[in-house]
């Protein structure tokens, strides 16, 4: 069966905003867990998570405004239900089902429906998720329906093209994602002095970290240690087989694209991330070259976007 | 009309389905199910697009739980005169892009032709498969106070309302699963199967499995859903204009992650006019510059056929019972309703005279647009109408103001109440035809209303033919 550019590119979209939306709820959920347990006094805030999505915080919560709930609901609604800004989860549903919407005639029906249910909940349930009670709930439906909707593509979908781009799209924004959570954690947490108090929150906050990406049940498994920086970004970095881990989206990204016809190009960009993830040095203790390295790594997946993008998706020039 | 009771108050013998249902249930629980029919609408994602709407893109299909009941053996007829009448209409169209035997012969006036905006000279001399060019079409059929089916116009572009259809059909299936069980209603899933048995046939000699294409506007266009839908349940590709290249060699292409690959047929959801900026309107983006080449070479088939709407215009559509004597020999088994036409100065005088008392519309529009009824209409709008048609008579026709058939609707929390419907058939043609069993029937929703357009505020209902003698009791 052919697929038509046009058609690839709405497909590889739909996945990355759905991943984009299961990501946020899964990040903003594990935070929810790591902020009530911690001591008031460390006075943990909810800035950061802004940055996750790329936004410098102080354009949400303004310069210098204090915010009596360290941020939380301007946060959340920003992150949640903000339509204005296009990482959020009311946004990125909207997004995904008017691609899926866009694309039903490759997609199998059920699909369809999932994408629709997840697209009508977020729209009637997103503003509950402002009360901490109701937020752990919606937050977790928002990740089943978007695990249900793969659930229904593995178990119906040919494995032809439109399900690659279905799979890359979902891969490519998972390898971003987990990106960003290192490097904004990162750079906030290592920058600290390590004296003894602050070190057992050191290894709530990375536990926190690793819950962000579903990782820490995986993560003790595999790392004999207690929970300490180095092992954490190796781990999310470099530990293949675990699906969210960096390493472990780049291999499926090259299963898939050898699935397609002439991959090459995109396997050159693919080649070159490959390169700028062995770079990555996990054992500093220095936050800002961890954030770097971070960095580079984004730039490189957006190359690789690029790639899909220009092999795969150009409908404007005759080829 | 009352579709449900005879004038003796006894139900008509296939509305003894209604009666087990809307007595059973009464208005409370159709009230409740009328309900869940509206969330398993959304449920399931089935919308329409209202140009109007701003951002909210598409809007929940309006849908009566209340099916519309047709006995099997009065639709037996309907389908039979359908069929009679496509292939009258299609004889008219092939004739007229070719011998104009029909006008030599003096049954069909020459200036009709000239004037028709939807004559496309560029058509003349082709000779589509099976002398078909309305492939698929949709009639609108109303019931008058003497019962009997009439037609009110035939669509012969690019009807819609097909998917909705079936989408009506899955939606009853769920809310009433035990009737069905009970009840012989006639099945409508068939209808994608044959359109796709249809297409296929159209393909360029010597290519048995053809690769098909529905082509859309776009999803910014108020039948998208559809248009998806059907490629869908096709099989086929849902293409836009510029995913579709014609090559040197004179065949169609389409932009594939794997390069440029062949496409053999084209379901096209677009006016003609836009098909080709090479032979049509130049500045259309929604078309494919060297379509019309392709098609004339027979490298693609084009259902519908471009041109085929010069048969697709209420002056014409007076002239059909006239065409199906000509061409075929028989007389009219479905009647026209009572066209006057304003292009005779005679006919002219009888509707200026009596547009109180009459329906006019324009010859070219779709949708409902441009109609005045007479009863309803101000004296400015009445007046405003006369100069219009005084000025440009060709382009009006004028009808009684019919009395459509009423059925019972779900009209509020604990309420039923009676209102208007119509009803489109869709009929296919190729080398066979075929009708669907019923169609999409519309209502319309406010009391005594006549419009039963979704674009004006209209709903919809899912359309039974019941089978009396074999459903049983």
């Amino acid at each position: 069966m052919a697929l038509l550019a046009r058609v690839a590119d709405r497909v590889y979209w739909g996945a990355r905003y759905t991943e984009r939306a299961e990501d946020t709820a899964r990040i903003v959920r594990a935070f929810g867990d790591l902020y009530v347990d911690f001591p008031v006094a460390a006075g943990l805030r909810w800035d950061p998570l802004i940055a996750i999505g790329g936004t410098p915080p102080e354009s949400v919560l303004g310069v210098g405004v204090h915010h009596a709930d360290n941020g939380e609901a301007a946060v959340l609604h920003h992150l949640i239900v903000d339509s204005g800004n296009p990482g959020s989860i009311a946004a990125s549903v909207a997004s995904a089902r008017e691609n899926l919407r866009t694309t039903r005639e490759v997609m199998p029906r059920e699909a369809w429906l999932a994408i629709n249910q997840l697209s009508r909940f977020v729209r009637a349930e997103a503003p509950m998720s402002m009360d901490r009670r109701s937020r752990d709930w919606f937050l977790g439906r928002v990740t089943e329906i978007s695990r249900r909707l793969d659930g229904v593509l593995e178990s119906t979908m040919s494995r032809d093209a439109p399900y690659r781009m279905w799979r890359l799209g979902r891969l490519v924004e998972r390898a971003d994602m987990t990106t960003r959570v290192i490097g904004v954690r990162a750079a906030a947490l290592l920058g600290r002095d390590t004296t003894d108090p602050v070190r057992r929150v050191d290894e709530v906050e990375w536990m926190g970290v690793l819950r962000s990406l579903s990782a820490l049940q995986m993560y003790q498994r595999a790392a004999r240690g207690p929970i300490e920086s180095g092992a954490v970004l190796r781990f999310l970095l470099f530990h293949e087989p675990f699906p969210r881990s960096v390493r472990g989206c780049l291999s499926e990204i090259r299963r898939e694209l050898q699935s397609l016809p002439g991959p090459s190009p995109v396997l050159d960009a693919l080649s070159m991330l490959e390169h700028a993830l062995v770079a990555c040095a996990p054992d500093t203790t220095d936050g800002q070259a961890i954030d770097a390295d971070m960095d580079r790594l984004q730039t490189a997946i957006a190359a690789l976007d690029r790639a899909i993008a220009e092999r795969y998706m150009r409908t404007h020039t005759r080829q | 009309m009352d579709e449900r009771f005879a004038p003796d108050g006894t139900a008509r013998r296939a509305s003894q389905v209604l009666d087990d249902l809307v007595g059973r249930l009464g208005p409370t629980g159709l009230w409740e199910r009328q309900r869940a029919a509206e969330a398993e609408i959304l449920t399931m994602g089935i919308t329409f697009t209202v140009y109007t709407d701003g951002d909210d893109i598409d809007r929940a299909w309006p849908f009566d739980v209340i099916p519309r009941v047709i006995d099997g053996a009065e639709w037996d007829a309907v389908e039979t005169g359908l069929v009679q009448r496509l292939r009258a209409l299609n004889a008219f169209i092939d004739d007229v892009y070719n011998e104009q035997r029909v006008i030599a012969d003096g049954v069909f006036p020459a200036e009709l032709l000239a004037d028709s905006v939807n004559f496309r000279p560029q058509c003349r001399g082709v000779r589509p498969p099976f002398g078909v060019w309305a492939h698929i079409s949709g009639s609108d059929l109303v019931r008058h106070s003497d019962g009997r089916f009439y037609v009110l116009e035939d669509n012969l572009r690019v009807p819609s309302g097909v998917s909705y259809m079936l989408e009506n059909r899955a939606v009853a299936k769920r809310v009433f699963p035990d009737l069905f069980e009970r009840q012989s209603i006639r099945p409508v899933d068939g209808y994608a199967d044959e359109l796709k048995r249809m297409l296929t046939a159209l393909a360029p000699a010597g290519v048995r499995e053809p690769q098909l294409a529905v082509l859309t506007p776009g999803v910014f266009n108020s039948a998208y859903f559809e248009h998806s839908f059907l490629a869908q349940r096709l099989g086929a590709e849902l293409v836009e204009g510029a995913d579709l290249v014609v090559g040197d060699d004179d065949c169609v292409y389409m932009r594939s992650i794997e390069g440029l690959e062949r496409v053999h047929v084209i379901y096209r959801r677009i006016d003609d006019l836009f098909l080709d900026p090479e032979v049509f309107r130049a500045d259309s983006l929604i078309g494919v510059p060297g379509l019309m080449r392709a098609w004339r070479a027979g490298n693609v088939g084009i259902a519908n056929a471009p041109g085929a709407g010069v048969a697709d215009d209420k002056v014409v559509y007076a002239w059909v019972p006239d065409l199906i004597r000509y061409y075929l020999g028989e007389e009219p088994l479905i009647d026209n309703v009572p066209t006057w036409r304003c292009m005779y100065p005679d006919e002219r005088r009888h509707v200026l005279d009596h547009l109180g008392e009459l329906v006019v519309k324009p010859a070219n529009e779709s949708g409902g647009y441009g109609i005045v009824i007479g009863d309803r209409a101000t004296p400015e709008q009445l007046a405003e109408c006369a100069s219009a048609i005084e000025a440009d008579p060709r382009n009006w026709v004028a009808q009684p103001i019919l009395a459509l058939s009423t059925v019972p609707t779900v009209i509020g929390e604990d309420a039923v109440g009676q209102r208007h419907v119509d009803l489109r058939p869709f009929i296919l043609s190729g080398a066979t035809s075929y009708v669907t069993a019923g169609g999409l029937t519309r209502v319309a929703l406010p009391e005594g209303s006549l419009v039963v357009n979704s674009s004006q505020g209209g709903g919809s209902k899912d359309t039974w033919i019941v089978d009396v003698e074999v459903g049983g009791t």
